[in-house]
């Protein structure tokens, strides 16, 4: 899960726009570089054309993520929901009380029970191009796949798909849709009005006909008080898996197949040894981060990271994508994909690790099985050059893929 | 051996029960337990190796 550093709104400044372009360019287009280049400045980032500090030592991101009493997540909105979303805006004891039911219907037990779903979606995509000989592996794969996982968890009509993708994309990257941070931010609020009003539809229709899913669930299950959820804790519940469970894995997608096509040896490992598959996605996610922060902090008392003070009120950024890189971890400037350490907090750490962590990987793992097994050998498109988009959220918005059809099968 | 996980710093990650599964597995929340407290000296270097896949370092291992 990610969520950026809430901007106060203010005049927009060309010049600051301009600058903070620059600098996600940057960051998205080399991680590594970039996040090097800050450390060797500061153990703590304190650039000023930025939103506020970012903890980039292992031990800095661990010990706020961890530290819940000093580092709050009750900060201000997160991508552009008033209320506190649940249950990554909450802290604990609060907190604990919603991952108490929130965990069991993200178990791996539970995803283990979504993957027949989930591969039947794969293999229906991959059926409606194989033949072609090429497809854009981000908007035909890595784009509607966990929208449609989404809508089946939620018991939702496929048809919703369309609305499900424009949203997330709303939530995620609103200046990108919008064309500017001022529109994209008035954007933001109108459509979060409009999903909290469409899931809100989708409760009542859940009390007058219960089914058996996830929404169903969270209407009758008993809270630890012996209550139940309200109207508005599910919708923001709703809401956060909306925002924090499609675009990643999307994104996650995007730079593991990038890196595989280039890098032919890797691709080959996967073919070769299939049982190499999960330990490539551990070590692709660290080295990729693809989600490079988690959401920001707030000191609740004056303090010091690496020694840098921080007063209290202070939102911190987690910056997950530094912490994996972290030259004082042994290995960690490598890629080594039999790596045996895989404690990376690509997923982040602490009471709020992403809910929808084993979905992820369990979503991550049928792409990458089907699609291989199907199509072993495939190439970037010739003549085009990846581009980063440039958001907190490493993405690739057009991954164009070619393989060779057998001649006589194509169509 | 002994293995133990300080559920107090587990947070359900999962990547215990998922590399030794001979010597760790999850309850309905995805949290990791341990099946018991006594490795078998067969399985010993899974329990080793679980110590360094944990992000939160709840694991840890005695003779």
């Amino acid at each position: 899960m990610a969520a950026q550093t809430t901007v106060e709104a203010g005049p927009p400044d060309a010049e600051r726009e301009a600058r903070l372009e620059q600098f996600m360019r940057e960051r998205a287009n080399d991680p590594r570089a970039y996040y090097a280049q800050l450390r060797a400045r500061c153990p703590v980032d304190f650039d000023e054309h930025r939103d506020g500090p970012a903890a980039l030592s292992r031990a800095d991101v661990e010990s706020v993520l961890r530290d819940t009493d000093l580092w709050s997540n009750e900060t201000t909105p997160i991508m552009g929901s008033a209320e506190p979303v649940i249950p990554l805006g909450v802290d604990p004891p609060q907190h604990s009380i919603y991952r108490r039911v929130l965990d069991p219907l993200f178990s791996p037990k539970r995803m283990k029970a979504l993957e027949p779903a989930v591969t039947d979606h794969v293999n229906q995509m991959i059926d409606a191009f194989i033949d072609t000989g090429q497809c854009d592996f981000s908007a035909d794969v890595a784009v509607p796949l966990p929208c449609l996982t989404f809508l089946t968890l939620l018991g939702l009509p496929e048809e919703e798909l369309d609305d499900m993708v424009r949203w997330k994309d709303i939530m995620i990257r609103p200046e990108i849709v919008a064309g500017s941070r001022e529109a994209g931010q008035q954007l933001q609020m109108q459509t979060v009005g409009e999903i909290y009003q469409r899931f809100s539809q989708e409760l009542a229709a859940r009390r007058e006909q219960p089914r058996d899913d996830l929404i169903t669930f969270l209407l009758t299950t008993d809270v630890d008080d012996g209550r139940k959820l309200s109207e508005s804790e599910i919708l923001r519940i709703l809401f956060l898996l909306l925002a924090a469970g499609l675009d990643t894995v999307t994104i996650s997608l995007e730079c593991i197949f990038n890196y595989l096509i280039e890098h032919p040896e890797a691709r080959q490992l996967l073919v070769d040894e299939p049982e190499s598959m999960d330990g490539l996605i551990e070590e692709l996610l660290r080295w990729e981060s693809p989600v490079m922060g988690a959401a920001a902090r707030r000191a609740t008392r004056d303090t010091e990271l690496s020694g840098c003070p921080i007063p209290a009120g202070t939102l911190v950024l987690p910056a997950l994508a530094a912490a994996n890189l972290d030259p004082d971890v042994p290995g960690s400037q490598q890629v080594d994909l039999r790596r045996k350490d895989k404690s990376h907090l690509a997923f982040g750490g602490g009471p709020h690790r992403c809910l929808g962590s084993h979905l992820a990987r369990m979503e991550l793992r049928v792409v990458i099985r089907e699609w291989h097994r199907r199509i072993p050998e495939y190439r970037l498109k010739p003549g085009v050059a990846v581009e980063w988009t440039p958001s907190s959220l490493r993405g690739i918005d057009h991954l164009p893929l070619v393989w060779d059809v057998p001649a006589g099968d194509a169509r | 051996m002994k293995v133990a996980i300080d559920q107090g710093r587990c947070q359900g990650h999962g990547r215990c029960y998922e590399l030794a599964p001979e010597v760790f597995t999850d309850d309905d929340s995805g949290y990791g337990t341990v099946i018991a407290p006594d490795v078998p000296p067969a399985y010993a270097d899974q329990a080793q190796d679980a110590v360094n896949v944990c992000p939160e370092r709840a694991i840890s291992t005695a003779e």
